[in-house]
């Protein structure tokens, strides 16, 4: 290929650019222009090039049969820091191969898109450059997520978009609730993250490295014990679960919609809730090598998939509705690479993030339209709002699953592949599942432009967005609509690459496969998503009657799925009652017991020694001494009792 | 019956356990200062004891270590009144007490 | 020169030069601050001249790298000796200039301020060379007389006289009860000093096991006082909360770290024949610290009891390489501690100046300082985060190496408990930062300033938390180098 101006191993330049623009805009953005948002923008074009010029360069690769695609090439690295005689390594290193080639195109594609757009929809709003600048400290972060070749890396990179995460929900913190809801990501997803650093330094302690091909490799050859390497990938996974907002640690994503929408749209549903599913999918071959673990994933997955999407059928937010199928066709991810489907699980992770962050700017621009987002006060507006309308409703077919619209195509790869390897109650769970995708999608739809404005003035007050917000919808849903199509292989070899993505993004002992369209199982998937639209026009039409009489037939059901099966009140009551009342413990013991309760007994051991010694009457320096003297003691204790 | 080096670790010892029944006892700063000094001169017996007894004493070649011990903490004990005694002073002149159950404006 | 049993002394007394140095810059800040007026010098001599001899003192240790001799078999003079030399005279540097407008504001007797902050300097690097039980001894006794009176050298601030009276009298107990400890190990040891102890206790020929073993309880009940370690942690909050911040930030820093040296030196030297006696106890000492700091680090209002209960969990962490000392932890742990030491003197002098514009020290009290100092607020945040081990500053990848090295001696579980407590410990940061970002301002909210040589203390400790952070290895090189006369 003629082009090696950028090619694979100038990857580390992708995130370098947006980090810039970080620093730049950050500290300078007062001094710039328009407080140097244009920067931004042009920074995130200058990347999506970039990303164009190394997937020449993959392509070119590959053609030249350099490497096998998923073997990829450790295409960068140099020691960042290197201690104690290499006791203690920690490589700068970059990895490319199929899989990080699925990611960079969504990541910097989506962001330029969601830079563009906040351009319209962030005008006027205080701290506007330093919302481009957060932007893209948050896009650099999850460039150098995707493109680490070693743990730590990644892990440092993990917690760089938690804290850009962190940062943008709590963007409006002058509102209570955005700023509880920003701790709550934090602090749940930084629950998660122990997990990977505990399943990281397991890892190294074995191998010695953090460099995760190696890694693999060692899994392979069987130098770890099977319960040991299990309770290590274990560990790993909790991570991704609480990056990607799997049962349990999902409770913070509905939340995190605090935030300003296009940040929803690219963190919460592009992005950094990906990065759970792209950890286990780069894992995934040691993920082969214990079966357990990798069982973890798909029934976390498929136990995800059906909650959130049953607590997506009655949410009344336009965005937690979108959160609530976010998180569940994170499911539908995991289930997939609990079968070990690879090529599957990038797929719909591919899709997924063009459908689902053009249906997040679409809500974007209906809020911004009405400064409503409950379902309740909106009806009606395909009439105010065509292009909004239109676009929305594009990435809604594509979201349940009608076909030829994306997300049929990635659904059907998964539903296929469950159907094949996995059991067969997890393929009916996620049918299941895709039925109530279309279901709540057509709800929402429904809600939102047909009928009869619920609020008068919210609807008179709609106009449609400008085109600066269009655009992107525009763009994002002509991608919608056909980037399910690589799955073809002539559409792949058209493109320049070897086939369709079967081809490209396969496990090496899988090796790749060639797309057949099963006509008859399609047919069913088709099916299933076409009654589930039918039964939400059913039930929502119109004035919705059936909905209402239906949620007063089972008003307990209804209760469960909007409290969200009271996760989040069980949360909040084991924090309140078991760490803060732990923590309340311990303080009431330094000032209780060791001031009163403490003195009592230890009244009776000096009073043994033959001291007069007066209830209550002793100050707080003696407490402290007898601590200290309990303390010699237990000492002493211990000592005996281990030698 | 000889006196030897257990015995005077007992004794070392029981006067050690004195000093601490005082020190977490006394409500008065002078009296928990006196458990301290049985504390230290419980130390001071158990060097000279084990110096008095060690194979290098009887044999000549002792180079009195615990006995220089013994010397340093003597001054140290005196410093460590001082210091004490003028905190002791400081919040009596400010709060008019030295009563330990009523200086305890710190906590939790 | 010789000893009565005949062994050579050396007593080349420029070995003890920044010692020297130290003392007579001491006397001269006490003779200078008394004669001020005759001798027509302003207040802001006294801190000058300190560091004026502060940076003497650095210069003469650093005539000593790569040595390795000793002063009349008292003191050692190694790389770990010059490495600690060189901490605690850039912790006192960092302190003075970062504080001096506190100090001369709020502190009372500026003159023994300086020249005793001086000499708990000295009394600190003498506790990192000590050879010798009496030497150690004596100098814990210097730092910490010292320091009994610095606390309480607060200017109309009650607390600080109360403070300054539990800690002397907690004090006294502790270092009675180490004594205690120490006459038992010179009992089984046979001598006070640290090779021949060690020689006999790996002779295995003692038969005095019951002593060693309290006295190994009575050592580590001492130096866990010192160290702030639960259960003799309970001084800590009090101290810290009636010190003047400076001398807070103090005692956090240089006191934790005298500690530490000594410990290393003690139990990777003379105990170190002993290990199965003590690694339990200090097992479940460093377990007990880091759940009980950080849980009730949860519930404190005031800033610097926050940050005493945050420092009492970060003892548990590096106590964890006790347990497991080896070359490797011990070069870990050094790492940390220096780390640990920048980013706490950040947040110190990031809060020393705040209270120097505003006189509070409530948690709350910092709302809104993002929008009326932002820059402090960046650094108060960057420490804050680079405690609770974010990536890219320095507590994430000193914690991260330390907890390495402790897995790597077979410890995992402690440190899966660890990293548990760490992640409460996030809790509690994040509602300083949040107080600071996500409220506005109470009150006066126009924009101020820091004085220079506010900028100058909060800017070298944000650029160092920074700096170990992203590129830790000549802090490594140096640990390495320092840690390694130990094991040889």
């Amino acid at each position: 290929m003629g082009i090696d101006l950028v090619g694979m191993e100038d990857v580390w330049i992708l995130p370098a650019i947006p980090f810039a623009v970080f620093i730049l805009v950050s500290f300078f953005g007062r001094l710039i222009p328009r407080n140097g948002d244009f920067i931004a923008v042009l920074g995130m074009a200058l990347v999506v090039l970039l990303v164009g010029l190394v997937l020449v360069d993959f392509q070119g690769a590959f053609h030249d049969e350099v490497f096998a695609p998923i073997a990829g090439a450790n295409t960068y690295s140099f020691d960042w820091i290197d201690i104690g005689d290499g006791f203690f390594v920690i490589e700068f290193s970059t990895y490319v191969d199929a899989v990080t080639m699925v990611m960079l195109p969504v990541v910097s594609f989506v962001s330029l898109m969601v830079l563009v757009y906040s351009i319209g929809y962030m005008k006027g709003e205080a701290r506007y450059g330093w919302y481009f600048a957060a932007l893209s400290f948050f896009v650099a972060a999850m460039l150098l997520l995707v493109i680490s070749g070693n743990l730590l890396q990644l892990y440092l990179a993990w917690e760089g978009v938690g804290l850009a995460s962190y940062l943008l929900i709590g963007f409006y913190w002058e509102r209570q609730s955005a700023a509880e809801a920003a701790k709550k990501a934090f602090i749940t997803t930084r629950i998660g993250d122990v997990g990977l650093l505990i399943g990281i330094i397991l890892l190294w302690r074995v191998t010695g490295t953090f460099d995760i091909q190696e890694i693999i490799h060692a899994a392979e050859e069987g130098v770890f014990g099977q319960t040991y390497l299990t309770v290590a990938m274990l560990f790993l996974f909790a991570g991704a679960a609480g990056k990607s907002a799997q049962f349990p640690f999902h409770v913070w994503l509905p939340d995190a919609m605090e935030g300003p929408t296009p940040v929803s749209a690219l963190i919460h549903a592009a992005t950094m809730v990906v990065a759970g599913v792209y950890l286990v999918a780069r894992m995934l071959p040691v993920y082969d090598e214990v079966l357990i673990a990798r069982d973890v994933v798909l029934y976390v997955g498929l136990i995800t998939a059906l909650m959130a999407a049953t607590m997506g059928l009655v949410a009344t937010d336009i965005k937690r509705v979108l959160a609530f199928s976010t998180v569940s066709q994170l499911g539908f991810m995991f289930a997939a690479l609990g079968v070990g489907a690879l090529t599957a699980a990038m797929f719909h992770l591919f899709t997924h993030a063009f459908f689902k962050s053009l249906l997040f700017l679409g809500s974007g621009s209906v809020i911004h339209a009405t400064e409503q987002q409950e379902v309740g006060e909106l009806g009606g507006l395909r009439k105010k709002m065509p292009i909004t309308a239109l676009t929305f409703t594009i990435g809604s077919l594509a979201l349940a699953g009608i076909p030829v619209f994306a997300g049929f195509w990635s659904k059907d790869e998964i539903l296929h592949d469950l159907q094949h390897y996995g059991p067969f109650a997890a393929y009916v769970i996620l049918a299941v599942t895709a039925a109530l995708t279309a279901i709540y999608t057509t709800r929402l739809v429904l809600l939102t432009f047909f009928g009869k404005p619920k609020n008068e003035q919210a609807y008179e007050h709609a106009h449609e967005s400008p085109p600066i917000m269009t655009g992107p919808l525009v763009i994002l849903a002509v991608l919608a609509l056909v980037v399910g199509f690589i799955t073809y292989q002539g559409v792949g070899e058209s493109l320049g690459f070897v086939g369709g993505i079967g081809e490209l993004v396969y496990l090496p002992h899988h090796g790749p496969h060639v797309f057949k369209l099963d006509i008859a199982f399609a047919a069913v998937a088709t099916a299933t998503a076409v009654v589930g639209v039918a039964i939400g026009i059913m039930y929502w039409w119109g004035d919705a009657r059936r909905a209402i009489a239906a949620q007063s037939w089972a008003p307990e059901l209804h209760q469960l799925l909007v409290r969200r099966y009271y996760l989040d009140e069980l949360y909040q009551g084991v924090i309140n009652h078991v760490v803060l009342g732990a923590a309340a413990v311990v303080a009431w013991f330094d000032k209780r017991v060791v001031n009163e309760t403490g003195v009592d007994g230890s009244t009776q051991f000096v009073g043994f020694l033959g001291y007069r010694f007066k209830f209550l009457q002793t100050g707080r320096i003696p407490h402290y001494v007898l601590g200290m003297a309990l303390g010699v003691a237990a000492l002493a204790v211990v000592a005996i009792g281990t030698t | 019956m000889t006196v030897d080096l257990a015995h005077y670790l007992a004794v070392s010892g029981i006067i050690f356990g004195i000093g601490v029944a005082i020190a977490l006892s006394k409500r008065n700063v002078v009296a928990v200062l006196m458990g301290i000094e049985l504390m230290l001169n419980a130390s001071n017996l158990a060097f000279l004891a084990f110096s008095r007894f060690s194979g290098a004493f009887q044999d000549g070649t002792e180079p009195l270590a615990g006995h220089t011990f013994v010397v340093f903490v003597l001054t140290v004990a005196a410093a460590e009144a001082a210091v004490a005694l003028a905190m002791a002073v400081l919040i009596y002149r400010r709060r008019e007490t030295v009563d330990l159950d009523r200086i305890s404006v710190l906590r939790w | 020169m010789t000893d009565l049993l005949g062994n050579d002394l050396n007593l080349q007394y420029e070995l003890l030069g920044p010692e020297i140095a130290l003392v007579i810059t001491a006397a001269l800040v006490l003779f200078a601050d008394a004669f001020r007026r005759e001798l027509k010098i302003g207040q802001s001599a006294i801190p000058a001249i300190s560091i004026l001899g502060l940076v003497v003192a650095l210069l003469l240790s650093l005539l000593w790298i790569d040595e390795n001799k000793d002063f009349a078999r008292l003191v050692t003079i190694d790389n770990f000796t010059t490495f600690f030399r060189v901490l605690f005279i850039a912790v006192t540097v960092v302190v003075i200039i970062g504080s001096h407008e506190y100090i001369e504001r709020r502190v009372s007797h500026l003159g023994e301020f300086y020249s005793l902050l001086l000499l708990s300097t000295v009394g600190a690097m003498l506790m990192a060379g000590a050879r010798d039980l009496l030497t150690a001894y004596l100098a814990i006794e210097v730092m910490s007389f010292s320091l009994y009176i610095l606390v309480s050298l607060a200017k109309s601030d009650t607390r600080s006289g109360e403070a300054s009276l539990k800690y002397v009298l907690l004090g006294g107990v502790a270092s009675a009860m180490l004594l205690y400890g120490l006459s038992f190990l010179y009992g089984v040891g046979g001598s006070t000093q640290y090779t021949e102890i060690a020689a006999a206790l790996s002779d295995g020929t003692s038969t005095l096991e019951l002593p060693l073993l309290l006295g190994l309880a009575l050592i580590i009940a001492g130096l866990g006082f010192k160290a702030s370690a639960v259960p003799f942690h309970m001084w800590t909050p009090d101290a810290y909360e009636g010190a003047p911040i400076p001398i807070t930030a103090y005692l956090s820093a240089t006191s934790k770290a005298a500690t530490f040296a000594l410990l290393l030196r003690w139990f990777a030297g003379p105990l170190l024949p002993a290990i199965d006696s003590w690694q339990w106890m200090i097992s479940v000492l460093a377990v007990l610290t880091m759940v009980i700091g950080n849980l009730v680090a949860l519930q404190q209002s005031n800033i610097k009891r926050l940050l005493a209960y945050s420092s009492i969990g970060q003892v548990g962490f590096m106590l964890m390489a006790i347990v497991t000392i080896s070359d490797q932890t011990g070069s870990a742990l050094l790492l940390h501690l220096s780390g640990y030491i920048i980013t706490n003197l950040a947040v110190f002098m990031g809060v020393i100046a705040f209270y120097n514009r505003t006189g509070r020290e409530e948690i709350v009290a910092f709302r809104g300082l993002a929008q009326t100092n932002p820059y402090l607020a960046l650094v108060i945040t960057a420490g804050l985060f680079s405690l609770a081990g974010m990536p890219l500053l320095a507590g994430f990848l000193t914690k991260f190496i330390l907890f390495q090295s402790v897995v790597s001696g077979g410890y995992t579980w402690l440190v899966v408990t660890a990293l548990l407590a760490s992640t409460v410990s996030l809790y509690y940061y994040l509602q300083v930062i949040r107080q600071m970002y996500m409220y506005q301002p109470e009150g006066d909210a126009s924009r101020w300033r820091l004085s220079p040589t506010g900028y100058l203390a909060t800017g070298a400790m944000l650029v160092g938390v920074v700096w170990v952070g992203v590129y830790a290895a000549p802090f490594y090189t140096a640990a390495d180098r320092a840690i390694a006369p130990l094991f040889t």
